[in-house]
């Protein structure tokens, strides 16, 4: 079994996962934002059942691992489109679901070719290997488009508060999880100290959303930080 | 459409390879606030073994791939 620490902080994130899940339902935004609510309450199952499996069979059990990795493959998959949503709700006015959507498949096509074109190399576990490489690559895609969108909503002057506090957050979870592998890479000596802090980033997102959710109204706006002025 | 999802993919990919350069090959995601477990193709102090659980509790090699 984990130590405490470890047991504590899972134990926020659980909560977290389920607080983001009953402020949507509870501020009616469940529908509005379907999949990123869905994939929260795939996770919130997704990190019961692993809580169960570690419980039972150990950390290094063979069931954890296959488990942890073949069920967040899954999570980061809905995790991406979730993210396209986000697209569609930023993209709204514009009319253009169906490029997004299109885009959004075309795009997982293409990540998971790429990844079977890098990992066909490998004759051990192929299929384990592929899981494991897709949902890299993905996260990885995930973080482009989540900088791109940071970039739509600064161009487009979005002001929709919930949405761009729910995009942001995403952002600054990847790049928090991006930033601490380098950083405890380049670093291998603090790796008893960025190891843990990845535990505190899985906390944060839920978190953010569970914020975004209830503190924030659907109808609240932010003020454009430029006003543009329009000679007569 | 075609050439911004490839635009797209060589950005993830070209950050990929900055951020994992001096990578050790574990895994960089995280759903979740649980524990990440060692990858199942990491174990081992040989040779690629079959399956993760015949290896030993020797430290953990780099991937021969």
């Amino acid at each position: 079994m984990p130590g405490l620490l470890v047991n504590i902080l899972w134990l926020i994130g659980i909560l977290g996962e389920a607080a983001v899940v009953v402020c949507a339902i509870k501020k009616g935004a469940f529908r509005r934002y379907l999949l990123l609510n869905l994939y929260m309450a795939g996770l919130l199952c997704v990190e019961l059942v692993r809580y169960k499996i570690v419980s039972e069979y150990g950390l290094k059990s063979t069931q954890f691992i296959y488990f942890y990795f073949y069920s967040d493959a899954i999570l980061t998959i809905f995790l991406y489109f979730a993210l396209c949503t986000l697209y569609s709700h930023v993209f709204s006015e514009m009319k253009a679901e169906r490029y997004v959507r299109m885009g959004a498949l075309l795009l997982l096509a293409g990540t998971a070719l790429f990844t079977y074109a890098v990992v066909m190399q490998s004759t051990a576990k192929l299929l384990t290997h592929f899981v494991i490489e897709l949902s890299q690559n993905l996260y990885f895609v995930g973080l482009i488009l989540t900088y791109i969108l940071w970039g739509a909503i600064l161009k487009l002057r979005e002001t929709r508060t919930r949405l761009i506090q729910l995009v942001l957050s995403l952002g600054v979870y990847f790049s928090l999880l991006a930033v601490n592998y380098a950083v405890r890479n380049l670093y291998p000596s603090l790796s008893s100290i960025f190891i843990p802090l990845v535990q505190l980033c899985g906390i944060f997102l839920p978190m953010a959303w569970a914020y975004a959710f209830w503190h924030l109204p659907e109808e609240a706006r932010l003020v454009p930080a430029r006003l543009a002025v329009i000679p007569r | 459409m075609l050439f911004l999802t490839m635009l797209v993919l060589v950005g993830a990919m070209g950050l990929k390879t900055i951020v994992t350069a001096h990578g050790d090959s574990s895994v960089i995601m995280a759903n979740g606030a649980g524990p990440a477990p060692q990858t199942p193709y990491r174990n081992g102090a040989g040779p690629a073994p079959q399956t993760p659980y015949r290896n030993g509790a020797g430290p953990a090699p780099q991937t021969p791939y």
